[in-house]
């Protein structure tokens, strides 16, 4: 009746959310050492580009992350990295800020933008999907009108009407580049370090608790004296700010900032949480499980790359592949 | 304290209605039934009696199809049965009416009687002939509503009929009712088992689960005890008295009667004045209209009322549960106290234990340890950084004082019994050492050992000088416990009983604010 | 229950990020050479422009072109319309334009089939119809003006066989696969290389996106070790192709050509020297104006206009390209 002492057996470590997460991941791996791209998947360089390949969808994974266990959602997570990375490019390629300026400022912006779909949900109590779906919308019609719809790159246009291209600002540079003897790239250690922090919110402070309180009874979170609006709010800055991160990781890898970029990005940072095993309904979950996650997805999508399995296949492989993983997590509840 | 008679006895037949017999059922390595043999004649209730993880659930389960047995047979009428799944279980007329209704409460009456059964001809539904089958149906329990009526707009004891009208729809022989009248009134639990009288008369068969005792003794005809497992003992109920029973039921002797030593002195501790509280419709009058009372240090205050009377929106409201709805002038140990949120009230020294500890006590997915800190953690976790061998060591100390059994400190909390679970939510309270205790049916649905120690702490919380404000949908209980009494009737105090100046028909009377009418 | 169904809606969405991680298509542009100012000009002239999407930026620069020809002739008035990549939004811009009464309609059609019964039905209603860049069916307008990728395609092919000496190790980095432009600038290109010594390795559906090329040109990478030339079906897809290269040091062996040449991206990429090449995919805005001014002085014009090219190099970008 009650299978209490069972649970903590080998048996239950088994069918635990994080043992399928590790299994998916294996099983892709595996996958990855049976198709090996001639060989490419034996040599670290390719786990080094698969790594830094997964890390800005991993980074928004990381904001999402909060915002599920509270049992919501944010859909506006890639517009707002369009929008950060569109003003990181202007204050630093035509603004000549500084980085230490820069960075800071637009972190804030990110996290303001979280904020404020964060109010309206527990504020106003009106339904996450829709306040984000509205913050997605917002922030793309931002990025576009202070880009001008364009890029924003180095190109600069002189007063003769022709371009020439500026300099890469330091900043992009150092983020785009790789350390420890060119075995691991900055993007990725920006994605670890995220993890970090993001565990320690939700495992080592207080305000990591209460979040998956208010995802598992928000009513009795509130009852227990859990300060509900304060902290919705600060899971979607959180979710905001991570954009950022995201967002300035994304300009520095493309060199500009394009108000068209994140598109979808939403949607497989949603993937991946769920892939780890984070439940949509909120209070279970995480972020080990989005490490393992995004490992899961940031393979899958390394090695289809690496075989150069054409598009259509890739697609139908994907489907099949997320549906399997979300299968071995059912089973478990 | 019931006062239903003319219960119609059970009618012998030689073939029982169902009988289960040699079921054995194992988790893991807990052997959770033993051997268990259980029969059920026609036009008899039978009460099974067991505290929580005696195996009452799991025999349940077994007989509506939810889970296998590993061995044992199932006759009904005398026909060997076997229920893959719970499908199975209804086409042989066995229907269970859950403890949380199993309702669809956007749909209609009727929908819900005939889900899954819709009167169709080729999926066109026939909506006037299943308002007219509905009609029927509730009827036979009694109940002269619409059937287009949404489900959710009924109350909780009209829901209780419904799904039982559900069974009814299903022909189902045998009814297994859990708890069924731990969210009723006094009034709606005699208009129950009326109903279920009419159901016993028409030839079912009623599996009864309860904890109460008083239930037990006006209901029952025969009395099975499970414990541990195993079928203890099956006895009609003239032969086996309420101190045997309980006996039997704990497997040693404990005394129900709570012990009480009044401690009150004479300092007022909590000091409530003009409390009201809106309702949540601008065109209902107020659920609690200008209600004051005070609680001295070390008493403990009974407040009793009807469903709808408004007790449990009193407790809410001086602990900022209901936010704007509701205005109240609270002094605390002499000092006026603003409570705006649960916040405030925490730490003003005031907890509030729920009368749902499910919806609104407990995070069912958090284990021991997070629940039972989760109120106090700012003082347990300076700088927002979480200490967890402070919590660990927080939540065990409660955990021993409260005598709760598990398996571990980091077990699942949904995976502990009601009484356990309760304890739970006692222990988050604890941990906020608070000085106003505001008790909203605290026993509800929990084991009567658990019952008994859950009285024995709140004197002990008493003897420490906190006031308790103490609810319960168990009256005489409540008389043995409180120091004193208040009786609310439309959201209004109607009366005030000292100590032993009460009967349950005195609070009765003026809970349902007859008085001055008769 | 309203969170289930949040959740299924959640899941399906998600599923679906995966495949649909672009639709956009980021191309190609305008030589935006002034217009020629046509002479004796009496009356003021209205001309409706239905944009199919302002998202992307071609077209942006289409929309400039349009307006910076039609500026210089004063008797010209331009309304501007964008569907938003609504089809059905376009449909009732057109008909909009009819009923107002303009003179002559301009349309970059979203979808061939659902454009081409209203642009009849204005035909019918007397107003000529310049339909820009994607065609509509049948030949109920009055003049079609487009650039023909697979033309391109194939110019660039010709010039890499040229360029690498009619041997070497190709990576080709498509553009998205369902899309004609993708399918034109692949079979051209394809055409182009026939018979040569020249080895497409490696291929890839990047959907024309920076970031995508830049994966697919990391796996490339370390599969292969001799790599000489990438060919991106559109710009952004070379420039992430170099900078995956690059990071790998490898930047400098391998040549990257480009298809676009925007005047603030492609060529500003061969400026700086990370493109080889750029093949200008022109808008045709500027044409469609000249175009429109024939039909409204009542001159004759085609029924159909295909656009010339530019290829720039690092040679002949100071010069602005040169067409090929």
């Amino acid at each position: 009746m009650a299978p209490s002492d069972e649970r903590t057996g080998w048996r239950a470590r088994l069918t635990s959310p994080t043992a399928t997460a590790l299994f998916a991941l294996c099983f892709v791996l595996l996958i990855g050492l049976i198709f090996s791209g001639d060989g490419a998947f034996y040599k670290w360089s390719t786990h080094r580009d698969a790594l830094r390949q997964a890390s800005v969808y991993g980074i928004l994974a990381c904001g999402m992350t909060f915002v599920i266990i509270t049992a919501g959602i944010d859909l506006s997570v890639g517009s707002v990295l369009a929008l950060v990375a569109v003003a990181f490019s202007i204050l630093s390629i035509h603004k000549d800020w500084s980085p230490w300026l820069a960075v800071p400022a637009c972190l804030a912006f990110g996290a303001a933008c979280g904020a404020t779909s964060g109010a309206v949900i527990a504020r106003l109590r009106i339904q996450p999907f829709i306040v984000t779906l509205a913050m997605m919308v917002f922030a793309r019609g931002l990025a576009k009108t202070i880009s001008g719809g364009m890029k924003v790159s180095t190109a600069m246009q002189r007063p003769d009407g022709s371009w020439a291209a500026a300099p890469v600002p330091d900043v992009f540079k150092a983020i785009d580049s790789r350390l420890l003897g060119d075995n691991i790239s900055v993007v990725s250690l920006i994605f670890i370090a995220c993890i970090a922090i993001s565990w320690i919110v939700l495992s080592r402070l207080r305000w990591g608790r209460y979040l998956y309180a208010i995802g598992g009874n928000e009513e009795a979170a509130r009852l227990s004296g859990v300060p509900v609006v304060a902290m919705k709010i600060l899971a979607y800055a959180l979710a905001g700010a991570f954009s950022a991160v995201a967002g300035l990781c994304q300009a520095a890898q493309e060199q500009q900032g394009d108000p068209e970029a994140g598109i979808g990005y939403e949607l497989t940072a949603i993937a991946i949480v769920v892939i780890g095993g984070t439940n949509l309904m909120g209070g279970r979950g995480g972020i080990g499980l989005t490490l393992l996650g995004t490992l899961t997805i940031g393979y899958l999508d390394k090695i289809l790359s690496v075989n150069a399995v054409p598009e259509a296949s890739r697609l139908m492989l994907t489907g099949v592949i997320i549906i399997v993983a979300v299968l071995l997590q059912r089973r478990k509840d | 304290m019931y006062t239903m008679q003319a219960v119609a006895g059970p009618t012998q037949t030689d073939t029982p209605l169902l009988a289960m017999t040699a079921i054995c059922k194992t988790f893991g390595s807990q052997e959770v039934l033993r051997d268990v043999a259980f029969d059920l004649r026609a036009g008899e209730l039978h009460v099974l009696a067991g505290e929580n993880g005696a195996g009452k659930s799991t025999l349940m389960r077994i007989l509506g199809g939810v889970i296998p047995a590993d061995h044992g047979h199932s006759h009904i009428n005398g026909s060997e049965v076997l229920f893959r799944n719970p499908r199975d279980a209804a086409n042989s007329g066995v229907a269970i009416i859950h403890q949380e209704l199993s309702l669809v409460g956007s749909m209609s009456v009727a929908d819900n009687l005939f889900l899954g059964h819709e009167c169709s001809t080729a999926g066109w539904l026939h909506q006037s002939d299943s308002n007219q089958r509905a009609r029927e149906v509730l009827g036979r329990v009694g109940l002269s509503i619409d059937p287009r009526s949404a489900v959710d707009s009924l109350p909780i004891s009209s829901q209780q009929l419904v799904e039982i009208a559900k069974a009814l729809a299903l022909d189902a022989q045998i009814i297994v009712m859990d708890e069924p009248t731990s969210a009723l009134s006094e009034p709606e639990v005699r208009n129950l088992f009326a109903r279920i009288a009419d159901l016993k008369s028409q030839g079912c068969g009623i599996i009864y689960i309860t904890h109460r005792l008083e239930e037990i003794y006006t209901i029952a005809d025969r009395i099975s005890v499970l414990r541990d497992g195993a079928l203890v003992a099956t006895r009609d109920r003239s032969d086996l008295p309420p101190d045997e029973l309980v006996r039997l039921l704990v497997g040693r002797n404990i005394s129900d009667q709570a012990p009480r030593r009044s401690v009150t002195t004479n300092d007022i501790r909590l000091q409530v004045q003009h409390c009201t509280v809106r309702a949540t419709r601008a065109d209902v009058p107020p659920v609690v209209e200008d209600v004051s009372f005070d609680v001295r240090r070390g008493e403990i205050l009974g407040v009793v009322g009807l469903e709808g009377s408004g007790v449990s929106e009193l407790l809410w409201a001086n602990f900022g549960g209901l936010a704007n709805r509701a205005t109240s002038q609270i002094t605390i140990d002499g000092s006026r106290t603003r409570i705006n949120s649960p916040r405030d009230a925490i730490d003003a020294g005031v907890a509030l234990v729920t009368n749902d500890r499910k919806r609104t006590g407990l995070i069912l997915g958090m284990d021991i340890v997070q629940n039972s800190t989760l109120a106090a953690l700012p003082r347990l976790s300076p700088f927002t950084w979480l200490n967890h061998s402070a919590e660990t060591s927080l939540a065990s100390e409660s955990a021993q004082q409260l005598n709760l059994r598990a398996a571990s400190m980091r077990q699942h909390v949904s995976t502990l019994s009601g009484g356990n679970q309760q304890k739970v939510v006692l222990a988050k309270w604890m941990g906020t050492n608070p000085r106003v205790l505001l008790l909203d049916d605290p026993t509800r649905g929990v084991d009567v050992g658990a019952k008994h120690e859950i009285y024995l702490l709140m004197n002990q919380w008493s003897e420490q000088g906190r006031s308790i404000v103490f609810s319960s949908s168990e009256w005489p209980e409540l008389l043995q416990v409180s120091d004193r009494i208040i009786v609310m009737h439309r959201g209004r105090i109607v009366a005030s009983f000292e100590r032993g100046a009460a009967t349950p028909a005195d609070l009765l009377r003026a809970a349902m604010g007859s008085t001055r009418d008769e | 229950m309203r969170h289930a169904v949040t959740r299924t809606i959640l899941v399906s969405l998600a599923l679906a990020a995966l495949s649909v991680t672009g639709c956009k298509k980021s191309t190609p542009t305008s030589n935006a050479g002034p217009a020629n100012a046509s002479p004796g000009a009496k009356v003021s002239y209205t001309i409706g422009m239905s944009q199919c999407n302002l998202g992307e930026p071609w077209r942006v620069q289409m929309n400039d072109d349009v307006r910076k020809a039609a500026e210089a002739h004063p008797e010209i008035t331009m309304i501007f319309k964008d569907a938003q990549n609504d089809t059905l939004k376009q449909r009732a811009h057109v008909e909009e334009f009819v009923s107002a009464g303009v003179d002559l309609i301009i349309i970059s059609p979203k979808e061939a089939q659902p454009l081409t019964e209203p642009v009849a039905k204005a035909m019918q209603a007397g107003i000529p119809v310049i339909v820009l860049d994607r065609r509509v069916l049948g030949d109920e307008y009055t003049c079609f003006i487009g650039a023909d990728n697979k033309l391109i395609g194939r110019k660039a092919g010709e010039w890499i066989v040229k360029t690498l000496g009619g041997k070497g190790n190709v990576v080709e980095l498509e553009g998205l696969m369902t899309s004609t432009p993708g399918q034109d600038r692949h079979s051209g290109f394809r055409d182009a290389i026939k018979g040569s010594d020249i080895n497409i390795i490696f291929e890839a559906d990047m959907k024309w996106l920076e970031p995508d090329a830049r994966k697919e040109m990391e796996s490339a990478l370390s599969r292969f070790d001799n790599i000489d030339l990438v060919y991106a079906h559109n710009d952004p897809g070379a420039h992430g192709a170099y900078l995956a290269a690059q990071a790998a040091g490898r930047a400098d062996k391998i040549k990257f050509v480009g298809i676009d040449a925007l005047p603030q991206e492609g060529v500003v990429y061969v400026k700086q020297g990370i493109l080889a090449a750029t093949f200008q995919y022109p808008t045709g805005g500027a044409e469609a104006i000249d175009m429109a001014l024939k039909i409204l002085h009542g001159e004759s014009v085609p029924k159909e206009i295909t656009l010339g090219s530019r290829v720039f190099t690092k040679e002949n970008v100071d010069a602005g390209g040169d067409p090929i």
